[in-house]
């Protein structure tokens, strides 16, 4: 039965009240532990097709007659167009088509940013779109340009009103605090980098435009592209089988979707707009760089009576101020926290959500100043953590919470410090590190799935989904295997199209696994009992295997059907983990290695646990080239990306990946769904860098502060923190306070 | 454009040449070389290696895998690049390779190209040179360069033959190259004298298939003597007569971190020759 309900929906850790139907969730959960599919390690299904080059990605597409276009992007950091003139561009060899700003959604006649889609063409290959493209006469009139973020808040140069946000009496508490520690953290500009770059392919049949998306949100593209060409939504027809990696990047349609759409309108012709390498890495998106200028206050039995943080997302020309202030607000029981969080305009390439939004970037700062208050105070970095361990979300109580148990099963690794840092000899210095995550993942209504059954006792599970790399398909037909008792090699699953299934949520805030698995399991439920109606209008004893029932249905066959419900009313769904890092460092030259990461978290039941440790081995590798190497480089002058390829962009090579431990609490969220499953896409890489510079400071006492941890930092830290060794030793001051 | 095969020296006639084409293909690709015509040397350039004479033609992977070439090559080769470009590039082009400062690769009108400033002085230079970039603060991103400066290798050309020290020289006003072969002219083989022992040291950013921060090559020689040479640290690989010439290091604002990088590998590249 449906119902029309008012309820908060989150998405990346945005919240907005919005009106859905949903239909109840009357299934009971399945026991805790591993059951006969759910639960136990299944391979991809679609491993062995990927791996052959059978999968069909975006990037595959070729339609006859397809051409490809090529997108003109402004040179300056901030400018305009006084005028464009494509006479010539026209003139050349095998172009058929070009438009400007006002022709293409996406288009601007306003750069504000070097790299911002100005105007495209469309011609027969992509390297005469490309010479066309250069042949477009463009006349610029030169804007003022904005870098620095702190000078962009000064100017007050925002993307919205500075969120402020706060609780108890902190002025009060920190005067009265036994120790206050502070410090100024800084992260750098990261990029995704998907190994498959944006891009779309645009064809229209009659008033139908159906549109090849690399996607992670394929109603979401039909709704947008619909929205914004003026068309029915059942006109616009988003297709992704298969996916080369989004990672928060790819969940809107972007100019090359409305280029694409736009030029195969004039052209008659499929029309393909991919985004180059140097595009990619110019102009897809990015994690903000942040400051984040923090303030802890304890008293000295370890309790934290204040925290307080002036956070500033360095947003580029667009995007949106992502909660970098998260995790100082909920990660620990703290009556009195203040933060401001300001979201800087800057003429620099516009941030995109990237796993984890705010958190990763907040985690890295708050759970540094954690330890370092725990330095400071004498104190066991896990003794303050569990001493500080927060029973509610700031009133609301948690849907399910077990980061203690994370902390139980952390203990081992965490007990190993000692003989880590008995390893260290007069240049290689080892030492251990932990950091606490926490983060959303609970996904929500709406989303639908259908399950067929035919006589054959195989099952296909139907839904639009998209499966963004993760190992969706596979999750989905062992949570419908598991329903319907059949074997996991007997279950289909048919996604990536919005003409040849229902809708479905979007795979993003960690949100896939919990908001299509519940709907998959209701509709093959809703199979299994027309199944066992039939068992019992045949007389069939319980128990009957699924294919005999089955096998007198010839033609006819069972759809079942399936919803997802509502989320718990008045809860606070969120995910929970711990990761204890050893590393060691060359005091010497700087050189970090990571060489042990034991990830451990709280996700509710774990589905595939094979597939859940790849997700969390992912995002460990992702986080460590986050931690050590990845930045991308600005040129202060002119605003221009410097670091446009692969060489230059240092993602980590799978000699930087260190022993990964994985752990799962796996067990299910009683409060959430018929599956008491949270996501996992992205805790993983939460604590990771917090984790891995807490582990530098076990190891040498070089107090890191700064994203990536390069050598350039880290012999700035072990500096410093000689000094301060020399000068304590000079005050003949005790070792600690 | 047309691609030439040439089987001899004698058939080269201009054109844009390419061995494994790991450097010429990008730079074409980005418009930073232009070429009507492609001349491929794979016929031209010697492969393989006796008695100390390696071909100009011999692959990164075939010399890192080769016992009679001295350790420094060996390790430089080793840390040089991926398998795959390994496999592809030949020792000639890497010796010839241009610089990584991403000002170069984009295009400005730095002074490598011709230009009147040097973008990443004033600019982002955290990866540049610590000596001798006043002029030009590139740097040379050339490991096997670096060993083979410590080696002491002479190189033959298809003209003349030289030490590789009079391989490279500093860019100036006057000239902007950083090399001094000629128009047409050729490297064919390397000579490599027999040395006591060597190694080559490389800091990089990540594990594998990272240019060097920096680099460091030394050999002890028959006659008891010591060469160093450094990779990473000049428009140029870096001849230096011990670690007291880091003293004499005029890194840039953020250069400075490698003077203490190079002076800790220095001291255990010497001290792994004891």
């Amino acid at each position: 039965m449906a119902r029309l309900i008012r309820t908060e929906k989150e998405v990346e850790g945005r919240f907005e009240e919005v009106w859905i139907v949903v239909e109840e969730d009357p299934l009971e959960q399945w026991p805790e532990g591993p059951l006969e599919v759910v639960g136990r390690p299944a391979p991809r299904k679609d491993g062995a097709e990927r791996v052959r080059g059978e999968a069909r990605y975006t990037a595959d597409i070729r339609l006859p007659g397809m051409l490809h276009a090529a997108v003109l992007r402004s040179p300056h950091a901030h400018a305009k167009v006084r005028r464009i003139d494509f006479a010539q561009a026209l003139t050349l060899p095998g172009v058929r088509a070009a438009v400007g700003s006002g022709e293409a959604h996406g288009l601007e006649e306003e750069a504000g940013f070097a790299g911002a889609p100005v105007a495209a063409v469309a011609a027969d290959t992509f390297a005469q779109a490309q010479a066309a493209v250069e042949a477009i006469d463009v006349e610029w009139e030169e804007l003022e340009v904005v870098l620095d973020a702190d000078e962009a808040v000064r100017r007050e140069l925002l993307t919205e009103e500075p969120r402020r946000r706060e609780r108890g009496d902190v002025d009060r508490a920190f005067a009265e605090a036994d120790v206050v520690v502070e410090a100024t953290y800084r992260t750098q500009t990261v990029l995704h980098n998907s190994l498959e770059t944006h891009q779309a392919v645009c064809e229209w049949q009659g008033d139908t435009l159906h549109v090849y998306i690399s996607t992670q949100y394929i109603w979401g593209i039909r709704q947008a592209v619909a929205e914004t060409l003026g068309l029915p939504e059942d006109k616009v027809r988003v297709v992704c089988e298969f996916m080369g990696g989004g990672f928060g990047s790819k969940n809107g349609p972007d100019e090359y979707t409305f280029v694409a759409a736009e030029l195969a309108k004039r052209t008659g012709r499929p029309v393909r707009c991919a985004l180059t390498r140097r595009e990619e890495n110019t102009s897809a998106g990015n994690r903000n760089s942040t400051i984040q200028r923090l303030r802890a206050g304890a008293r000295s039995d370890g309790t934290i009576v204040a925290l307080e943080g002036e956070f500033t997302n360095a947003l580029g020309w667009s995007g949106w101020n992502a909660s970098t202030e998260g995790p100082m607000r909920m990660l620990y029981d703290c009556e009195n926290v203040r933060t401001v969080t300001y979201g800087a305009k800057v003429n620099t390439p516009p941030m995109k959500a990237f796993r984890a939004p705010g958190f990763v970037e907040g985690t890295f700062g708050l759970e540094c100043l954690i330890d370092e208050l725990a330095a400071r105070l004498d104190v066991d970095p896990l003794q303050l953590r569990r001493r500080n361990y927060a029973s509610s979300n700031e009133g609301t109580p948690f849907s399910s919470k077990n980061l203690e148990d994370c902390y139980r099963r952390a203990e081992p690794h965490w007990e190993r410090r000692h003989e880590v840092r008995g390893r260290s000899d007069t240049v290689w210095k080892r030492g251990v590190g932990m950091a606490s995550q926490i983060w959303y993942g609970g996904g929500g209504p709406p989303s639908y799935a259908w399950v067929r059954l035919g006589s054959d006792g195989r099952a296909t599970v139907i839904t639009a989904m998209q499966d963004i790399g993760t190992g969706t398909r596979t999750a989905m037909a062992q949570i419908a295997a598991e329903e319907l008792g059949l074997p996991l090699e007997h279950v289909d699953v048919v996604l990536g199209d919005s003409a040849r299934g229902p809708y479905a949520s979007i795979s993003a805030g960690s949100s896939t696994t919990p908001s299509m698995g519940p709907a998959v399991r209701a509709a093959a439920a809703d199979a299994r009992e027309q199944v066992e109606d039939i068992a019992e209008q045949r007389g069939l004893p319980k128990g009957t295997p699924l294919e005999e029932i089955v096998a007198v249905l010839e033609e006819s066959q069972i759809l079942g059907k399936g919803a997802r419900g509502p989320n718990p009313t008045g809860m606070s769904v969120l995910t929970f983990g711990v990761h204890v890092v050893e590393v060691a460092v060359d005091v010497e030259t700087g050189e970090v290695v990571v060489e042990r990461v034991a990830a451990i978290h709280d996700v509710g039941r774990i589905i595939n646990p094979l597939g859940a440790s790849s997700q969390v081995e992912g995002g460990v590798i992702q986080g460590i080239g986050h931690t050590l190497s990845e930045e991308r480089l600005l040129d202060p002058e002119t605003g221009r990306v410097l670091t446009t390829s692969l060489d230059a962009y240092r993602m980590p090579t799978i000699a930087d990946v260190p022993e990964i431990v994985c752990e799962f609490v796996d067990r299910p969220d009683e409060h959430l769904t018929n599956l008491g499953s949270k996501g996992l896409g992205e805790p993983p890489i939460v604590p990771i860098a917090a984790a891995i510079a807490n582990a530098i400071r076990d190891a040498t006492g070089a107090d890191v502060h700064e994203l990536p941890i390069s050598r350039e930092e880290m012999l700035r830290a072990l500096r410093e923190a000689e000094a301060r060794a020399r000068e304590k030793e000079k005050r003949g001051a005790p070792a600690a306070v | 454009m047309e691609l030439l095969r040439p089987s001899s020296v004698a058939e080269l006639d201009g054109g844009v040449l390419v061995h494994g084409g790991t450097e010429v293909v990008p730079l074409l690709r980005e418009g930073l070389l232009t070429a009507d015509r492609l001349v491929d040397v794979r016929g031209v350039v010697p492969r393989g290696i006796r008695d100390g004479v390696v071909g100009a033609g011999t692959t990164l992977a075939e010399l890192e895998a080769e016992p009679a070439i001295p350790e420094a090559l060996r390790e430089a080769c080793r840390l040089a690049a991926s398998p795959q470009l390994r496999n592809m590039g030949s020792l000639g082009g890497n010796l010839l390779q241009a610089t990584r400062c991403w000002y170069w690769r984009l295009g400005y009108s730095c002074r490598l190209h011709g230009g009147d400033r040097c973008h990443a002085r004033d600019g982002e230079h955290r990866e540049h040179a610590i000596f001798a970039n006043g002029f030009c603060a590139s740097a040379h991103p050339s490991d096997v360069a670096a060993a083979l400066v410590a080696l002491g290798a002479r190189v033959r050309t298809n003209r003349r033959e030289l030490t590789i020290e009079e391989l490279y020289r500093l860019p100036d006003e006057s000239d902007r190259s950083t090399t001094t072969l000629e128009d047409g002219e050729l490297l064919l083989e390397v000579e490599l004298p027999t040395v006591a022992a060597s190694v080559y040291l490389k800091a990089m950013d990540r594990k594998r298939w990272s240019f060097p921060q920096v680099g460091v090559a030394a050999a002890r020689h028959a006659d008891g003597s010591t060469r160093l040479a450094l990779a990473g640290v000049a428009p140029i690989p870096w001849r230096i007569e011990g670690v007291e010439a880091l003293d004499e290091a005029t890194p840039l604002p953020r250069t400075e971190w490698k003077v203490p990088l190079a002076q800790a590998l220095v001291r255990r590249a010497l001290a792994s020759l004891e």
